[in-house]
């Protein structure tokens, strides 16, 4: 089976090179039609649009971002460059670069405006501002011509001149293709690992440290540069700049080709749009009916194929990797010394000072104080709802306090939580927080991106520092999978795996963040009995590293055979704090789980 | 003429108020804002445009067959946009499906009319007068129409089986089925009654405000401002926030022009998505 996928993926490459080929000689196979330069319109049109939903498919396939205005904004770089033609005179080549800088300026601006909204308001903000950007460029005047369009834009040659339709193809291809690169190389470096975090969940995401906003923004940034430069290559071809391009409707093929092909994959976009350009192509005779065919065809698609092309192969049992089998011996060559550094011995890390946390009425945590110090294993445990997971949210910043302050290495702690996070306190959730549809490793990589050293550009152009980078992080999350038994499922999705192994990358992941004080919310929940003694092997190694190591377990037993120290919550407040031994001794803590004094007096 | 503003404000405000009233009558059951939901409207002004203007019908045949094609669209609707949201399982499907539903209508309209908009006469051609500020009586029927709505969505809510079923089926589809609410048919139920509700309001609005066949997403944004404004999925707020966009628009157009008109909405609804993105009375919602 493991050859089929090898073969079907050596397959696949072949295609692809084929069709690169066709592509580019297109302009040769035309010339034995009829008309030529039809057709070739149809081929460049067609990568204007893969353009473009390569664009829609960085920000909402892997972004998680809704965007209503990739028309809005193909037809802002449209009028950029037409605005620096016609009315500055300005080199038609560079105004195609300014059409991308302002694009991607444009994506900034709106998503700053729009940092608080959910996804469903983020997608009526930008129908808005599509909306506004096309009432704005009607009533532009003298600089837009407002509702004439804007005329006289074209493809200049090099060094001066008109350039010819075929050379100008060439550029369009090849420009499609170098974004096509640019796609693939952010989305499979730590800039989409995080990407898709953030996609699948925002929380977790920001408790492995990654800023939400932040991040957010330069997504939609690249997408926004790729949106206007695709915007100034279609006036380019057309001749000019119109309000309706922004229009939605405009936009549907853009939708149509993204779900055809697969949302959130490298290559549905451009198969998609081949597809839809294959569609309106046979379709030309009757365009009143295309946005009607086109919407129909995306509905079926969403029914009856919802993951598209490559989503529904790279599902299916011939597109998806399977576990590979290990060498022997090849564990001996991920080999790992996890190593705190900066922290002395039992130094306070993490504390909290009189930490109130009030829901309404309801007094969840009622000033409790903590400490937890480097390389102990510190235990917390207390009858549900007493408040273990709300002091925790509380010390992580993920809960605003009512009062009293948490600090950290005896300053106040950051107020954000993926600030907290940078600081060296990783938390793991009491439910799953996998990204599931991302692979094992990758989901291990994610928590180790503050360390790739790279930027933005370094990925997308593979440098040798992004080379150095990468190849460091998948040796040292390979060992971290190993230690937990799970090499050889590295390119699973993390999704596949079984409950206490997803559990268990959990804490691979938290570790590869490399934090100083490790919180685990009920790790040991549904784990089988060779699963919690490679926890606790995990646990105790990452203690003795120096690491701080917070548990908050209902397992009893095993939480008292790892805990140097146990913290008893009930109600909110501290009721005992102690060894093991003597927190099980304690009066009040065994009328906490039992109830009543004499008779647990008895059982002692 | 400052009253008359007021008035011409309030007339149009009813109109917004009611879209948003049908759209939070689908969104109820479903947590869906439908997308197609403005093409109802376009249905109304159509079929009134056809049957009034063309055809020459009578007043209740055009009202009576206007209610039964109303109630197939609500059913073809819900088909269109609940299939593909519970198949796909993107968050964003219904976002999609209601668009890709309401551009499929849209087309519709625009390949059956082209250059034309739907005008026809009024059904009583007769102004009322309020200090000095005219009111046709067919605004006034709008505005009528509107508070009737309003009244009778919280009645039935509120009072009836099927309005707490409804109320159940917002909170938790799953567990409602469970409970032996038939989920299937409240929310088929609110498809059909929130495009009966709409088409009715574009039937009686158009032969006083101008609609073209393609108008269908302006009257969504429209709607979806005002519940915006007023938290989605709150009647109460769908009303208020209608009634507020309406004025300001009338008031923005006497001062500045009819483009601003347009524009103010749109920078109200970016502006307080920006600024209070729970609405003024809602809560934060969370889509599906």
């Amino acid at each position: 089976m493991i050859s089929t996928y090898k073969g079907l993926n050596r397959a696949l490459v072949i295609g692809s090179i084929l069709g690169i080929a066709l592509l580019y000689a297109f302009p040769l196979i035309s010339k034995t039609t009829s008309n030529p330069s039809f057709y070739l319109q149809v081929v460049s049109v067609a990568a204007f649009s893969a353009i473009l939903t390569i664009s829609l498919n960085i920000c909402m396939g892997y972004g998680g971002l809704l965007s209503l205005m990739h028309t809005g904004m193909q037809m802002i770089g449209g009028y950029t460059i037409g605005i620096l033609m016609v009315k500055k005179g300005w080199n038609g080549w560079l105004g195609l670069i300014m059409a991308a800088a302002v694009g991607a300026i444009f994506a900034v601006l709106v998503i700053l405006l729009s940092l608080r909204a959910t996804y469903l308001y983020f997608g009526m903000i930008t129908l808005a501002i599509n909306l506004i950007a096309m009432e704005t460029v009607r009533h532009g005047g003298e600089l837009t011509d407002g509702y004439d369009g804007l005329f006289g834009i074209f493809a200049p040659g090099i060094p001066s001149g008109i350039m010819s339709a075929d050379t100008f193809y060439v550029v369009v291809v090849t420009i499609l293709i170098a974004i096509y690169v640019v796609q693939r190389n952010l989305i499979l470096s730590g800039f989409g690992r995080n990407t898709m975090a953030l996609r699948e969940s925002s929380e977790t995401a920001t408790a492995l440290g990654i800023s939400p906003n932040m991040h957010r923004l330069k997504v939609f940034a690249v997408s926004g540069a790729i949106a206007g430069l695709a915007g100034g290559l279609l006036s380019m071809q057309m001749g000019y700049a119109f309000s309706e391009i922004g229009d939605l409707n405009n936009g549907l093929i853009f939708f149509v080709g993204l779900f055809l092909g697969g949302v959130g994959t490298l290559a549905g976009p451009i198969l998609g749009v081949a597809l839809v350009a294959v569609i309106d192509f046979s379709i030309r005779g009757t365009a009143q009916y295309r946005t009607l065919i086109l919407g129909a065809i995306l509905l079926t698609t969403m029914i009856i194929m919802p993951r598209g092309i490559v989503g529904t192969y790279r599902a299916s049992r011939y597109g998806s990797p399977r576990s590979r089998e290990v060498m022997p011996g090849e564990a001996d060559n991920y080999q790992l010394d996890i190593e705190v550094k900066g922290v002395a011995k039992n130094e306070v890390i993490l504390e909290a000072v009189d930490v109130v946390k009030h829901f309404g009425g309801v007094h969840a945590v009622d000033g409790i104080s903590v400490q937890f110090k480097a390389g102990e294993i510190h235990g917390i445990i207390g009858p549900n709802g007493s408040g273990k997971s709300t002091l925790i949210s509380a010390m992580t910043r993920y809960h605003e306090l009512t009062s009293g302050s948490v600090k950290l290495f005896g300053t106040e702690a950051a107020k954000k939580p993926f600030q907290v996070a940078r600081d060296g306190v990783t938390r793991v959730f009491q439910i799953p927080h996998l990204f599931e549809r991302v692979s094992v490793l990758d989901n291990v990589l994610t928590g180790m991106y503050r360390r790739d050293n790279y930027n933005v550009f370094d990925a997308i152009l593979r440098t040798p520092r992004y080379k150095k980078a990468n190849s460091r992080s998948v040796a040292e999350a390979k060992a971290l999978l190993s230690m937990a038994g799970m090499l050889g499922k590295e390119e699973l999705a993390a999704g596949s795996i079984s409950h206490g192994q997803k559990r268990l990358l959990e804490v691979i992941r938290a570790v590869a963040t490399q934090p100083k004080i490790l919180i685990l919310d009920e790790p040991a929940t549904g784990l089988t009995q060779d699963e919690l003694l490679s926890l606790k092997t995990l646990i105790r190694k990452l203690a003795k590293s120096g690491m701080c190591i917070v548990l908050i377990e209902h397992n009893v037993a095993f939480l008292m055979d790892l805990a140097d120290i146990v913290t008893v919550i009930q109600s909110g407040k501290v009721i005992a704090e102690g060894t093991p031994h003597a927190v099980q001794k304690d009066e009040r803590v065994l009328e906490a789980y039992l109830g009543n004094t004499d008779f647990s007096k008895e059982l002692a | 003429m400052g009253l008359q503003i007021w008035i011409d404000g309030f007339f149009t405000g009813s109109v917004y108020a009611i879209i948003a009233l049908s759209m939070t009558i689908v969104y109820q059951p479903t947590r869906i804002m439908n997308f197609a939901q403005g093409e109802g409207f376009i249905l109304g002004a159509a079929l009134g445009y056809q049957f009034i203007g063309v055809w020459k019908w009578p007043l209740l045949t055009s009202v009576l067959v206007l209610i039964v094609l109303a109630i197939i669209m609500g059913f073809i609707m819900e088909r269109m946009i609940m299939l593909p949201v519970q198949l796909s399982g993107s968050k964003f499907a219904w976002i999609i499906a209601t668009l890709a539903a309401a551009l499929v209508f849209q087309s519709i309209f625009n390949i059956k009319y082209v250059n034309v908009t739907f005008s026809y006469f009024e059904f009583i051609e007769k102004d009322i007068s309020i200090g000095g500020a005219k009111l046709s009586i067919q605004k006034l029927l709008v505005i009528l129409f509107m508070i009737a709505i309003y009244a009778a969505n919280e009645l039935f809510l509120k009072k009836t089986l099927w309005g707490r079923s409804i109320r159940a089926i917002a909170h938790n589809p799953d567990t409602s089925t469970i409970l032996g609410i038939p989920t299937k048919p409240v929310i088929k139920l609110g498809f059909v009654t929130g495009t009966i509700v709409i088409a009715l309001v574009g039937f009686l609005a158009a032969p006083v405000i101008i609609v073209a066949p393609a108008a269908g997403l302006f009257y969504t944004i429209q709607g979806f401002t005002a519940g915006i404004i007023g938290g989605v999925g709150n009647a109460k707020g769908a009303v208020v926030g209608g009634l507020t966009i309406g004025i300001l628009d009338s008031v923005v157009r006497s001062w500045l022009g009819g483009t601003w008109g347009l524009f103010s909405t749109f920078f109200v609804l970016a502006a307080i998505l920006i600024l209070r993105p729970n609405g003024f009375f809602g809560k934060r919602v969370e889509g599906r």
